[in-house]
């Protein structure tokens, strides 16, 4: 009963590792077919190639700036929450899960509309107000910002969820006990609920980096990897090498996607070791 | 008592600030998306009964083959979510109710698939799934994806939790195992099985990467991947993006609105393992 399910996993997530391995070992040939053996020079690629090395950045940039934005400030939506009345902080709940119900590619559509140059809703409210706002998607600088802001806002609605699910789980006793010992506002929040949240909060730093390092679609939704591929990250190079050219570079993006693996692996195992000694 | 008013004023400042910026895109794609589109390309986005109108969503059905995908992406979803359900209840089942030789390593195999990336794996699986001649079909969406570990991660804790004598009693009266899961233990563990399906649904409904790279006619292309053909054609009146973002996101809002005590579950279990 177990074979469909195990089956299908060695097909289709099992064998194309060990596939893609192969492919990354390949070069294209001059007729533009991978054929040509080239050994570990397109993981030597990613040191050498320019292009590669700014994506990679770019990449840890995105994920870095997304992920302190949405675990940020999910935390800093959840503290204040905890002492606000029943009513107030179920409506308030509600409206911060909000972006939870949005796919990655709604969210970017909905942060197009925000930044689109010259009518993007963003800028015609804040001209309302005498301001002046950015070229959200056509400086090299602010497209980072925005793409990580729209994947941040993407990521909120989940980091949240978790906050406040692990908020209400949370031991009221140990809690009231440091109150009564003095202790009060912030000094209660980093010295006794924070630690206590640390469980959730690993969990979301972890997941959240592991996402903001596939990060693919708000940048083609948003900017398609420029402007002069200032946003383009990791997976869009994959993306692009194998399926955006003309004639495609299959092994090149195949040893991407390797690495890209190898980065998960390597995040996931120290997750677990991290976890293991505090258990 | 009023360093105490005070507090409680700046909290609740705070928490208005982060809703408004929380909340702000959530606005544009609910209540702008029915604004005339000149309104909202000019910034005025104070909603006005009179002025409320559905020609954005019409100027979306007008432009983009919007319906059909539609009707790819429930099927697509609808599909994706009963075979990841099916696989994952009888591999749970096995992984958890008969004592078999393996059936660590099964477990292990499985697991180990949560820490993939799919970006990872979609190069070769769009040659396979393009050599299976399965490309621009709904089944060429799905295949890669009727198996899914963390469906069965989920269904072996609800099934662990349950008392094992009611199955070994199940199983004296002699019921198969196929029986015994479908009469036996899925009525008890409904609540968790919701969930499942529930996060099944979610991500096969907002799927993108893979029915990207796996479609190339728009009327055989996912909702998802739909919308974001349109902000490319729409890039000057964001009031249609917003319906369009609008029509896509309508199931998965309900389903957080009213179902998240059930997604909540599937977190905590993720959380704590």
């Amino acid at each position: 009963m177990v074979l469909p399910c195990v089956g299908l996993l060695l097909v289709f997530a099992y064998w194309p590792v060990v596939r893609g391995v192969v492919l990354s070992l390949y070069g294209n040939d001059l007729l533009g077919d991978p054929t040509r053996f080239v050994g570990l020079d397109q993981y030597a690629e990613l040191f050498t190639d320019p292009e590669l090395r700014r994506a990679l950045l770019t990449t840890v940039v995105i994920a870095g700036l997304s992920v302190l934005l949405s675990v940020g400030g999910a935390l800093a939506a959840v503290l204040p929450l905890r002492r606000a009345a029943r009513r107030p902080r179920a409506v308030v709940s509600v409206l911060l899960s909000m972006p939870f119900a949005y796919s990655a590619a709604a969210s970017a559509a909905v942060f197009a509309g925000l930044f689109a140059p010259a009518v993007g809703t963003l800028n015609q409210v804040l001209a309302h107000l005498g301001v002046t706002g950015p070229e959200w998607l056509r400086s090299p600088e602010w497209a980072i910002l925005s793409v990580s802001i729209a994947t941040a806002w993407y990521e909120f609605g989940f980091a949240f969820l978790v906050l406040l699910a692990a908020m209400t789980q949370l031991d009221q006793h140990v809690i009231e006990a440091a109150a009564l010992d003095g202790a009060s506002g912030p000094r209660l929040a980093r010295s006794v609920i924070i630690p206590m949240l640390r469980p959730s909060l690993i969990f979301l730093l972890v997941t959240q980096t592991i996402s903001g390092l596939q990060v693919f679609t708000q940048v083609q939704v948003l900017t398609r990897g420029g402007p002069a591929d200032a946003t383009s990250t990791l997976v869009f190079e994959l993306y692009q090498r194998a399926f955006g050219e003309a004639l495609p570079h299959v092994g090149s993006a195949s040893a991407l996607a390797v690495v890209l693996l190898l980065l998960v692996l390597l995040i996931t195992a120290i997750q677990f070791r991290v976890l293991r000694r505090w258990a | 008592m009023t360093r105490r008013h005070a507090a409680s004023l700046l909290r609740w400042l705070w928490l208005g600030a982060v809703v408004v910026v929380v909340a702000f895109p959530v606005y544009a794609t609910v209540v702008t998306a029915l604004l005339p589109p000149t309104d909202v390309a000019a910034g005025r986005l104070v909603p006005r009964p009179d002025r409320l109108t559905l020609d954005n969503v019409r100027t979306v059905l007008g432009t983009a083959p919007l319906a059909q995908q539609y009707l790819v992406s429930v099927a697509v979803t609808a599909l994706q979510a009963a075979a990841q359900l099916t696989t994952a209840a009888l591999a749970a089942y096995a992984l958890v109710f008969p004592r078999w030789r393996g059936r660590g390593v099964a477990f292990a195999l499985v697991l180990a698939t949560l820490a993939f990336p799919g970006e990872s794996l979609v190069i070769p699986n769009f040659q396979l799934v393009s050599g299976l001649g399965l490309r621009d079909t709904v089944l060429g969406i799905v295949i890669p994806y009727l198996a899914a570990g963390y469906a069965v991660f989920l269904l072996r804790q609800a099934f662990l939790a349950l008392p094992r004598e009611v199955w070994e009693a199940a199983r004296m009266d002699g019921c198969g195992d196929l029986r015994a899961l479908v009469l036996v233990v899925l009525p008890m563990a409904r609540p968790q099985l919701v969930t499942a399906a529930m996060w099944c649904a979610l991500s096969a409904w907002n799927g993108y990467f893979w029915p990207l790279l796996i479609t190339d006619s728009p009327q055989r292309r996912t909702i998802q991947v739909g919308l974001a053909q349109l902000v490319v054609d729409q890039v000057t009146a964001p009031a249609v993006i917003y319906a369009g973002t609008l029509l896509v996101l309508l199931p998965t809002l309900l389903l957080v609105l009213f179902g998240q005590r059930f997604l909540v579950r599937g977190l905590a279990a993720r959380v704590t393992t």
